[in-house]
C-alpha cells in the first residue's frame, strides 16, 4: 500500500528524517514507535505532502497494476483525493467551525452528495455524540470528544490509506482503550491504518507489523509480537525494568 | 435642532455607515486569512469609483451592469496584489507583508496620478438616481436608497456564502489552520486570493458609492475612507465580518451625528474624532467588539 524509501526530510532547519525507510501492506495496522522528537510527526508529513522530503521516494499502491503513484512530487490536496487521510497530532479541530461543519470539511473533495451523506450517518452511528452536540462550536468538545471528531473527520474523505499521529495522547486511559478499538475497527472496515503511538504497549498490541524509529532512523522492526518481547524495546518504550 | 434634521442626520450616518461596513469586511476577511493589515486595501476603492465612472460614462450602462464591472474590475485588482505581492511574502514576519502593503498603497495611488492626473473629477450618474423618494418625513434621493440596500444585500450574500457554502466553510478552514486545511484537501492558495477577490469587490463598490454620492472622485480619494474603514474593522473586531459590519454602522452613525449634533466649530475635528475614537477602542477593548484573541500566524 505504501513504500517509503530512503527519505531524507527537513523540518524547521533541523533534519529530523535520516534516510528511513518502511513498507504498509494492504490492511495491516503499521506503527512507528519512537521518543518524542525522533521523527515520527515528520514521516507522517512526508507522506501527506505537509512536507517535502529532500531525498528519497514515497511511492503509494506499489502493488497496483495501474503503476505505483509518487507522492513525493505532489500536492497535499493531491495526495488526499488519491485516498490518503492524515489526522494529525493533537487532533487540530477547527475550533470556530461546528461539529458538523468539521466532519463536512473532511468530506471537501467528494462530489457524491449521496455518499456523503451515508457516511455521515455512518459516522453518527458510531460516534453518537458528534450527531447530538453537531451544531456546537469545535473547540467546546472534551478532549476524548475531539478524538472522535478528528477520527470522523479523517473517514469522511473515504481513505484507503489513514495516517494517525498519537491518536491517544491526553486521554484518559478509558479513552485510550476506546480509541484503539476504534482504529481495529477502521482496518476491519479495509482501510489501512499506519500509526504513530508514543503508548508503545498499545500500538503494539494492535500491531501486524511495526518500526522503532531513533533519531529519524529506523532501528528495529518487526511484528508486534516480536518488538513487544524483544528486549530492548521493552526496558526503552515499554517501561521494563 | 428638529426631528427631521435629526432623522435626515441618521439616514445620512447609514448611508456612510454602509460604505465603512463594506471596505471594513474587506480588510477583516483578508486579515482572518493571511493576518495581514492590507493598507492598500482604500485604494481599491479609488479603482472602484474610476471603473464605475468609465462605465457610466463610455457607454450609459444600466446601473446594475456598473455595478457588476466594479465588483468584477475590485476582485481582479485584489487578485493580482495578492498574487504579485503577498503570496510572495507569505511565511515572511507580519511587519513585511504590512509594509508592502503601503508600499502597494503608494504605487496605486501615484499609477492613478500618472494616468488620470491628480484633479478632481466629476462623477455624472444618470439623473433617476438623483430623484427624490419620500419616505415618511425624510426625503432621500434614489442612489441613497440604493447604497444601502445593495450593501445589505451584498452583505447578506457574503455572511451566507461564508457560512452555509462548501467553498465558504472551507474560507473558515484556511483562516483557522493552514495545514490542517491542507489535509482536508483544501486549496489554501485559492482560498486566500479568494478572500482578497472577495474583499476587494466589496471595497471597489464602496468606492462606486461613494463617488456616486458625493459626486466627485480622485486618485487618492481612497485613502482617508480607507483608513476610517480599518478603525471600524478594529472597533468591530478585526477577523471578524459581523465585527466589521457593526464596526462600520457604528462609525459611519457617530461620525456623522458628532458633526451634525455639536457647534459647527467642531466639525472640522471629525477625522480628529475618528482616529481618538481607534485609540480609545484599542485601550478598552482590543480585541475589538466581537473579535476573538488571535495569536498571530505562525
Amino acid at each position: 500500500m505504501l513504500e517509503i524509501e530512503d527519505i531524507h526530510v527537513n523540518r524547521g532547519g533541523t533534519h529530523a528524517v535520516r534516510g528511513l525507510s518502511l513498507t504498509v501492506g494492504r490492511g495491516e495496522i503499521v506503527s512507528l514507535i519512537g521518543a518524542n522528537g525522533a521523527g515520527k510527526t515528520t514521516t507522517l508529513s512526508a507522506v501527506s505532502g505537509l512536507l517535502r522530503p529532500r531525498k528519497g521516494r514515497i511511492l503509494y499502491r506499489p502493488d497496483e497494476t495501474a503503476g505505483a503513484i509518487d507522492l513525493t512530487a505532489m500536492k497535499a490536496e493531491q495526495i488526499v483525493a488519491a485516498g490518503i487521510s492524515h489526522c494529525p497530532e493533537a487532533r487540530q479541530i477547527f475550533g470556530n467551525l461546528t461539529v458538523t461543519e468539521n466532519l463536512r470539511i473532511g468530506a471537501y473533495l467528494r462530489r457524491d452528495a449521496e455518499g456523503v451523506a451515508k457516511d455521515l450517518a455512518d459516522i453518527h452511528r458510531r460516534f453518537p455524540i458528534l450527531e447530538e452536540r453537531g451544531s456546537v462550536p469545535g473547540d467546546k468538545l472534551s478532549g476524548g470528544e475531539q478524538m472522535m471528531l478528528a477520527i470522523g473527520r479523517a473517514l469522511m474523505s473515504r481513505p484507503k490509506l489513514i495516517l494517525f499521529d498519537e491518536p491517544s495522547l491526553g486521554l484518559a486511559p478509558i479513552l485510550v482503550e476506546q480509541i484503539f478499538d476504534i482504529l481495529e475497527a477502521v482496518r476491519a472496515d479495509g482501510v489501512t491504518v499506519l500509526l504513530v503511538e508514543q503508548n508503545a504497549a498499545m500500538a503494539l498490541d494492535i500491531s501486524d507489523r511495526a518500526y522503532v524509529i531513533e533519531a529519524g532512523e529506523i532501528t528495529l522492526s518487526g511484528t508486534g509480537r516480536e518488538l513487544a518481547t524483544n528486549a530492548d524495546v521493552q526496558r526503552a518504550y515499554l517501561g521494563a525494568a | 435642532m428638529t426631528f427631521p434634521y435629526l432623522l435626515d442626520q441618521l439616514v445620512n450616518g447609514l448611508i456612510l455607515g454602509s460604505m465603512y461596513a463594506l471596505v471594513a469586511i474587506g480588510f477583516s476577511m483578508i486579515y482572518g486569512i493571511v493576518r495581514l493589515i492590507n493598507f492598500a486595501h482604500g485604494d481599491i476603492l479609488t479603482i472602484g469609483a474610476f471603473a464605475g465612472l468609465a462605465a457610466f460614462a463610455s457607454a450609459d450602462l444600466p446601473f446594475p451592469v456598473v455595478i457588476l464591472i466594479v465588483l468584477v474590475a475590485g476582485a481582479v485588482v485584489g487578485m493580482v496584489i495578492e498574487r504579485t505581492t503577498f503570496r510572495p511574502m507569505r511565511g515572511s514576519p507580519q511587519v513585511t507583508g504590512f509594509i508592502a502593503s503601503l508600499a502597494v498603497s503608494i504605487i496605486l495611488e501615484n499609477l492613478a496620478i500618472m494616468i488620470l492626473s491628480a484633479q478632481p473629477r466629476t462623477f455624472h450618474i444618470p439623473a433617476y438616481l438623483n430623484t427624490l423618494v419620500h419616505l415618511g418625513s425624510v426625503s432621500v434621493r434614489v442612489i441613497d436608497l440604493t447604497i444601502v440596500v445593495l450593501a445589505i444585500v451584498l452583505m447578506i450574500a457574503l455572511v451566507t456564502f461564508v457560512r452555509f457554502t462548501r467553498i465558504g466553510i472551507a474560507m473558515r478552514a484556511t483562516a483557522e489552520n493552514y495545514d490542517v486545511a491542507r489535509l482536508m484537501g483544501i486549496n489554501i492558495n485559492r482560498m486566500i486570493m479568494l478572500a482578497f477577490a472577495i474583499g476587494s469587490a466589496l471595497a471597489a463598490t464602496a468606492g462606486l458609492m461613494w463617488g456616486a454620492k458625493y459626486g466627485q472622485i480622485s486618485p487618492l480619494m481612497g485613502a482617508l475612507p480607507g483608513l476610517k474603514a480599518f478603525v471600524a474593522a478594529v472597533i468591530g473586531g478585526v477577523g471578524s465580518i459581523s465585527g466589521a459590519v457593526l464596526g462600520g454602522y457604528i462609525l459611519g452613525l457617530a461620525e456623522v451625528l458628532f458633526v451634525g449634533l455639536l457647534p459647527p466649530a467642531l466639525s472640522g475635528y471629525r477625522n480628529a474624532f475618528v482616529f481618538g475614537a481607534l485609540i480609545i477602542v484599542l485601550l478598552v477593548l482590543p480585541n475589538g467588539l466581537l473579535g476573538r484573541n488571535q495569536e498571530t500566524r505562525a
